[in-house]
Formats: C-alpha cells, structure tokens, sequence
C-alpha cells in the first residue's frame, strides 16, 4: 500500500510542480499527509534529509521497500533437544556392540 | 548526489512514464506519444515539441536552442514503431533538461547512465505497466503485443 502511495508520489511530482515546491519549503509533510502511508513511514520519509527531489524519491522508496519485506524468520533449535538422550543413536550403539 | 542502483533508477523512470500515462488519459493501447508531445503538460510547454528533418544521422534528438521551445527532431522517413520509440526515449530528454526536471533533480539522477535511461523510459512510456496488465489479463499474448503496442519488434521482445 505505502509503494502504491510513494508512486503516487512520484509521478504526481514529474508533472506538478507543487510537490517540488512543498518538498524545497520543507512542507512535504503536507504532501505526504495526503496519501496512504503508515504512521510510521511518514514519519521516516519526512524526515529524510537530501539534496533533491530526486535524491528523496530514492532514499524514500529504499524505505518503503524495507518496511514492505516480511520480516525474516528465524528458526531456533526446540529448547527440549538435548534434554533427552536420542533413543535412535542408542538403538545403533547397542547394534553394533 | 548518493549512488543509486540500476533497480532504484528504473523504478524513478516508471513513476515519470506513469505520470505521462495518466496524464494522457489512455486507457487502451497504443499510447499516443506524439499527441502528448503536441499537448505536454503544462509545466512542459516550452521544453516539447516535435519537427520533421531529413537526416541519415539520427533517428531522433532532442535540442534546445539558447531562449527557445525546446523540440525532438525526428526523421522523417521512420517506420511508425521507430518513430514512436524514437520520440518516447527522446522525451525523457526533454524532461529532464527542462527547467522542472532539473528543479526535480532528474539530471543528477539520469545522466550518468542516459541511453539505458532512456531506453527503459521509451519501453515503458509506450507500454505501462497499468496497459501491459490489462493486455495480459485480457487474454493478449507475446505475438500480438507488439502490434497492439505499436512497438518495435526488438522493443516488445525486450518489454515482454
């Protein structure tokens, strides 16, 4: 949702200039208050701190993009393995004595 | 300006042919590139602009002259898909040497690497990702794209 609101952005800005304007007056929150971006990302983006439009846009969509990634799962080992002896290497001990 | 990627770029120049998309109000191809061009934007009024040459030099390029519109100079005797690429990638030049695109910062963005830039923006401006879905979901297949583009062959391989 927030990349559909960043595109939106985006090509809104190539065609009206108010969104330059807004961005170089530092009222680009008001711009971003206008499209669908969570609390959280509009807070960032706002924030960003760049040296053009174009150079926002990117650092902006490297936001986006990172808030969209699920997060990554981490799978840790059960916290019973190892309490218990493993019954099948027991098994192949006694086979093979 | 901070190092951006391949990936980052081309995702700026399909915002910017999204924006010449909607604003075109197409909603089936092909995209009329040439009308945009006659009837750009209002924040482009002085930089588009089209004229017929006779030229075995360039297919197209765009020019400003000191104080003047600026205007993409085609051949004339192009093949209506060149034609139509030829004008789209010349458009991204237009755009971003016009005064809102450099007041947007597109040069710093897009010069270094300017034919692929403008390339990826042609293939995109002539067939949107909005258009391309709506053709693929209708059922329209790789054979038929080009044409109902109107694409160069190379160009709709390429997109596809």
């Amino acid at each position: 949702m927030s990349m559909q609101a960043l595109n939106q952005l985006v090509s809104r800005s190539i065609v009206d200039p108010t969104v330059v304007q807004a961005f170089r007056s530092g009222r680009i929150g008001d711009v971003l208050d206008e499209l669908e971006f969570t609390s959280d990302l509009r807070a960032q983006l706002e924030g960003i701190e760049s040296d053009s439009w174009a150079e926002f846009a990117v650092i902006s969509y490297r936001y986006v993009k990172a808030a969209e990634m699920p997060a990554p799962r981490i799978e840790l080992p059960s916290p019973l393995e190892g309490l218990f002896p493993d019954q099948q290497s027991q098994a192949d001990q006694e086979q093979v004595a | 300006m901070i190092p951006v990627s391949r990936e980052e770029r081309h995702w700026f120049l399909k915002n910017v042919a999204r924006a010449l998309s909607e604003f075109s109000g197409v909603s089936e191809p092909p995209v009329p590139v040439e009308e945009v061009l006659n009837h750009p934007p209002a924040v482009y009024q002085d930089d588009f602009g089209v004229v017929d040459m006779y030229s075995n030099l360039w297919d197209a390029t765009f020019a400003r002259p000191p104080g003047r519109r600026g205007s993409i100079f085609v051949r004339v005797d192009l093949d209506p898909e060149e034609r139509r690429f030829a004008l789209a990638r010349e458009t991204l030049c237009a755009i971003l040497t016009s005064k809102h695109g450099r007041s947007l910062g597109m040069p710093d963005l897009l010069m270094s690497e300017l034919k692929d830039s403008t390339e990826y923006f042609a293939a995109h401006c002539l067939a949107p990702e909005s258009l391309v879905q709506a053709y693929r979901a209708q059922g329209g297949d790789e054979e038929g794209f080009a044409e109902s583009f109107q694409l160069p062959a190379a160009v709709a391989a390429a997109r596809w």
